[in-house]
C-alpha cells in the first residue's frame, strides 16, 4: 500500500477482491449478526442503518453489488421504497428483501425475498447465487 | 523464556465504531479491519448501549464521534460506558481530522500495521463527505 491511498480506498480495493453488499437494518443486533454472517462468507459488508444511510452510500462512489434491506425501518422511506430506488438507478445492483412477513406492496422487482427470523444458511445461499448470477451475467 | 507477544498483543480486539456520519463509519470500520481488528458499527449512542449491554460481545475499546444526533452525545455515551463498562478503552473523536488520527494511530498499534497516511486518509474523507447530499438541520422536525 502506498501513502496515497486512504480510508475510502481500502472499501473500493476490497470491492474489486470481494463482493460488497450494503446491508441496511436499524436492528444493530440484527444487523451484527447479518454482518458477521456474510463476512465471514468473505464478503465485504457496508452496514447503513436506515434507507438515508443506503442512498448516501448508493450515490457515493462505492461500488456495491447487492443490496440486502430490511422492510419496517424508521424514516421517510421504507426498504421497498428503497430496493425500487435503487432497481430504477442501479439496475445492475442485485436486492434482497427481508421482512417478518409477506409486503403488502409487489416485490417483483427484487431478486430474491427473505423472511424474519433470518436463518443465516439461507441468507449466505441467496446471496452466494446471486453474486454468481451477476458474475454469470458479466 | 517467554514468548514476547508485544507485536500482536491486539490480535482479536474488538472496536465499537460509534459515528452518525455513514460514510465515516463505514469508512473508519474498513480500515480498521483492515488493520486487523474486529470492528463493531453503531450509528448512534443508541445503538452503541445495546451493543455494550450485551454480556456475550466483546468489546475492548470505545470509538466515538462527540456530535451526534439523539439523546446521548459522546460524552454522554462515554460516562454511561465509564459507569457500565469499566475498563473499555476510549477514544472521542471530536472531528474528522481527529477521528481519521485516532484511525491511524490504532491502525499502527494493529496487528497488521499499514502505511497509510493520516493527511491522504484526511483529505480523501473531506472531499468524500463534501460530495454526500446536504444533511437537514439539527433543529429539522423528525421525518417519521
Amino acid at each position: 500500500m502506498t501513502t496515497e491511498q486512504s480510508l475510502l480506498a481500502v472499501v473500493a480495493e476490497n470491492a474489486l477482491e470481494r463482493p460488497t453488499v450494503l446491508l441496511v437494518e436499524d436492528e444493530v443486533l440484527i444487523r451484527l449478526m447479518l454482518a458477521d454472517e456474510l463476512r465471514s462468507q468473505g464478503l465485504q459488508v457496508l452496514e447503513a442503518s436506515n434507507a438515508d444511510e443506503a442512498l448516501t452510500v448508493l450515490q457515493s462512489s462505492l461500488p456495491v453489488h447487492l443490496l440486502f434491506t430490511d422492510i419496517r425501518m424508521p424514516g421517510r422511506m421504507d426498504g421497498v421504497a428503497l430496493a425500487k430506488v435503487a432497481h430504477a438507478r442501479f439496475p445492475q445492483i442485485k436486492s434482497i428483501i427481508g421482512s417478518s412477513g409477506r409486503p403488502e406492496q409487489s416485490i417483483d422487482f427484487a431478486d430474491a425475498f427473505l423472511a424474519k427470523p433470518y436463518d443465516l444458511r439461507e441468507l449466505a445461499d441467496q446471496v452466494r447465487r446471486l453474486l454468481d448470477r451477476l458474475e454469470h451475467d458479466h | 523464556m517467554t514468548t514476547s507477544q508485544e507485536g500482536s498483543a491486539k490480535a482479536g480486539e474488538t472496536v465499537l465504531v460509534v459515528e452518525d456520519d455513514i460514510l465515516l463509519r463505514l469508512s473508519i470500520a474498513a480500515y480498521l479491519r483492515d488493520c486487523g481488528y474486529r470492528v463493531i458499527e453503531a450509528a448512534d449512542a443508541d445503538e452503541a448501549v445495546l451493543v455494550l449491554e450485551q454480556p456475550d460481545l466483546e468489546v475492548d475499546i470505545l470509538f466515538s464521534d462527540v456530535e451526534m444526533p439523539g439523546a446521548m452525545d459522546g460524552f454522554g455515551l462515554a460516562q454511561w460506558t465509564r459507569a457500565n463498562r469499566p475498563g473499555l478503552d476510549i477514544i472521542l473523536a471530536g472531528s474528522v481530522p481527529r477521528a481519521v488520527n485516532a484511525a491511524a494511530t490504532l491502525c499502527e498499534e494493529g496487528t497488521v500495521p499499514k502505511p497509510y497516511e493520516p493527511q491522504a486518509v484526511h483529505d480523501r474523507i473531506r472531499r468524500l463527505l463534501a460530495a454526500r447530499p446536504p444533511r437537514p438541520p439539527k433543529d429539522a422536525p423528525s421525518k417519521d
